[in-house]
């Protein structure tokens, strides 16, 4: 890990970010030149305005926000957990959003607010963080984590199943709760934006805590020791965490292992010091899924969760293949 | 005078009975006892680590009153074991010595010296030895300046010269006034300390200088072994004797 190679990370993450927007913004059913997007986005090109501003915009922002939050909660988790494979969606944090916002949509709170969505989403993975909590200690085993998570995720995909099973009757219902299931980020509307934009404030709160994150991912006892207040920063970490990863869950459906994958490798590129890694992390993280995403749009029966999984799964596998 | 140290009957609820002990500043403090007689209980109460009962005091000011970051200044503590996850460099792990002083990054590059870490400076933390990584832990406690070092067997997972180099330096930074309490398990060592003090099963045994304390006696009955003073192999650095005052 040379100095060289961790200052151009920021740029070139920042870089690849910027293409991977203009090709969102060009990608699609009807492609568009540079000369059309830049019509469409003043507005001088009806049709191409139409596409970019209804639907590849806000479509792009609300990936850009997912990746993030998911990266940024993984890098959070980690740091709490001190364990490289703590991230939400092993640890059933997303599935407690899915299974928050599955009910909601099953009992039909959805249909009278689509803020009641994100609320829900909240509640659930809130839920879902205190079981890991009280199933897997800190510092617990990577065994322990690992094993809380299957049993929270095993619990709540039951908790999703059934509601799925108890609406056969209204098709409209079903679908949507797939749709969660799933993870995807079709017809996304600047509502989801909206919905989604607390995750840029999340992101800022987690800036100032880099340094003492640093210290607590080496130990809690040895961190308040080095003057950390532990109990005060956990608090907020795990707050954050949660929030960020419910507020993703419920604009695109369960996106696994973006928390898991992206800081893992921006670590190996940057190092484990937080204050590099955060911002590279919600950079790296939008790129990603922003990325996946345009494979999904590409690919037909593709959809960004499943890409995701795709990619992290193996992935994965190879991490704790190479723990050994 | 007021005390380095003071602990007014603090007990840790299975672990360790109510405690009371007062700790002069300047001295180098030993901590014996047998494996599970409450060490590293009574060391982690010392750094305000454990909640308590009792009243633990630094410098004559109850911790309580004691806002987080300035303890991270007056006190510190070094665990039994580190279980580093992370790849931090050596360097910046020794650096958070700094974080209650701003990250000024002061005496970073003299512990890198000191500690006999200056080729490890820029190697992951989590891919060293075991003593490596303790004499990492120690770096960082002695950057952090603070005038109360409690070491959790700082010894045991050393090779004798860097043992010896401890104690040495144990013994500096007490003579300049900072009080270094320091669990250990070779009553051999006992010589080098200035005050010792005696864990059984949960109970302050006793205290005091090392030779009043560790007599025959006590040891048969604390350690269940017999004492005997035969010639043998001392082991010293060449450039010094380690001495009590």
């Amino acid at each position: 890990m040379t100095p060289r190679r961790q200052r151009l990370a920021l740029p070139l993450a920042g870089a690849g970010l910027v293409g991977l927007v203009i090709l969102s913004l060009a990608v699609g059913d009807l492609h568009l030149g540079p000369g059309r997007i830049l019509a469409g986005l003043r507005g001088t090109d009806e049709l191409a305005a139409t596409i970019l501003w209804q639907i590849r915009i806000p479509r792009l922002l609300v990936a850009m926000l997912v990746g993030a939050s998911l990266a940024a909660s993984g890098v959070v988790m980690q740091a709490y957990f001190r364990n490289h494979l703590a991230s939400p969606g092993l640890l059933g944090v997303s599935a407690g959003g899915t299974a928050g916002a599955v009910v909601a949509i099953g009992f039909g709170l959805a249909g009278v607010s689509l803020f009641l969505m994100p609320v829900a989403a909240v509640c659930g993975a809130l839920a879902s963080t205190g079981a890991v909590l009280i199933l897997a200690r800190r510092g617990a085993s990577t065994e322990r984590l690992l094993l809380a998570g299957v049993a929270l995720n095993a619990l709540l995909g039951a908790v999703t199943s059934y509601v799925l099973s108890s609406f056969t009757l209204t098709y409209e219902r079903n679908a949507q709760i797939l749709f969660w299931m799933l993870g995807g980020l079709e017809d996304r509307t600047w509502e989801h934006v909206a919905m989604a934009s607390p995750i840029a404030l999340g992101a800022i709160a987690l800036w100032p805590l880099g340094r003492p994150m640093d210290l607590l991912s080496l130990g809690a006892k040895e961190a308040q020791s080095l003057g950390v207040d532990v109990r005060r920063l956990r608090r907020i970490m795990l707050g954050l965490a949660t929030v960020l990863t419910a507020l993703a869950t419920a604009v695109a459906g369960t996106v696994g292992f973006v928390g898991l994958v992206v800081p893992h490798l921006l670590r190996m590129l940057v190092g484990p010091e937080h204050k590099r890694l955060i911002p590279v992390a919600l950079i790296g993280g939008a790129a990603f899924v922003l990325a996946c995403d345009l494979v999904a749009r590409s690919v037909g029966g593709l959809r960004l969760g499943i890409v995701t999984s795709l990619i992290g799964g193996p992935f994965f596998l190879w991490l704790l293949r190479r723990q050994r | 005078m007021t005390a380095a140290l003071a602990i007014h009957n603090a007990a840790v609820e299975g672990r360790m009975r109510p405690v009371s002990l007062e700790l002069p500043a300047g001295k180098v403090v030993g901590l014996v006892g047998p494996n599970g007689s409450g060490k590293s209980t009574l060391l982690q109460v010392a750094a305000g680590l454990l909640d308590t009962e009792g009243t633990v005091a630094w410098a004559g000011r109850p911790i309580d009153e004691i806002p987080i970051l300035e303890r991270g200044r007056m006190a510190t503590w070094v665990p039994q074991e580190a279980h580093f996850e992370f790849g931090f460099p050596v360097r910046s792990v020794i650096a958070q010595a700094r974080f209650a002083h701003g990250d000024d990054g002061d005496g970073v590059e003299e512990a890198l010296d000191r500690f006999d870490l200056r080729p490890l400076a820029d190697r992951p933390v989590n891919r060293l030895s075991g003593g490596e990584k303790m004499r990492v832990l120690l770096a960082r406690a002695w950057t952090t300046r603070a005038p109360l070092q409690l070491w959790d067997e700082p010894l045991a997972p050393l090779d004798v010269r860097h043992a010896l180099e401890i104690l040495m330096l144990a013994r500096e930074i007490a003579d300049v006034g900072s009080t270094v309490v320091l669990s250990l398990h070779d009553l051999r060592t006992a010589h080098c300390l200035d005050l010792v003090c005696v864990m059984d099963r949960g109970e302050l045994r006793a205290i005091g200088k090392p030779d009043d304390v560790l007599t025959p006696d006590l040891l048969l009955d604390v350690f269940g072994v017999r004492a005997r003073t035969a010639p043998g192999m001392i082991l010293e650095l060449p450039q010094t004797t380690l001495n009590s005052r």
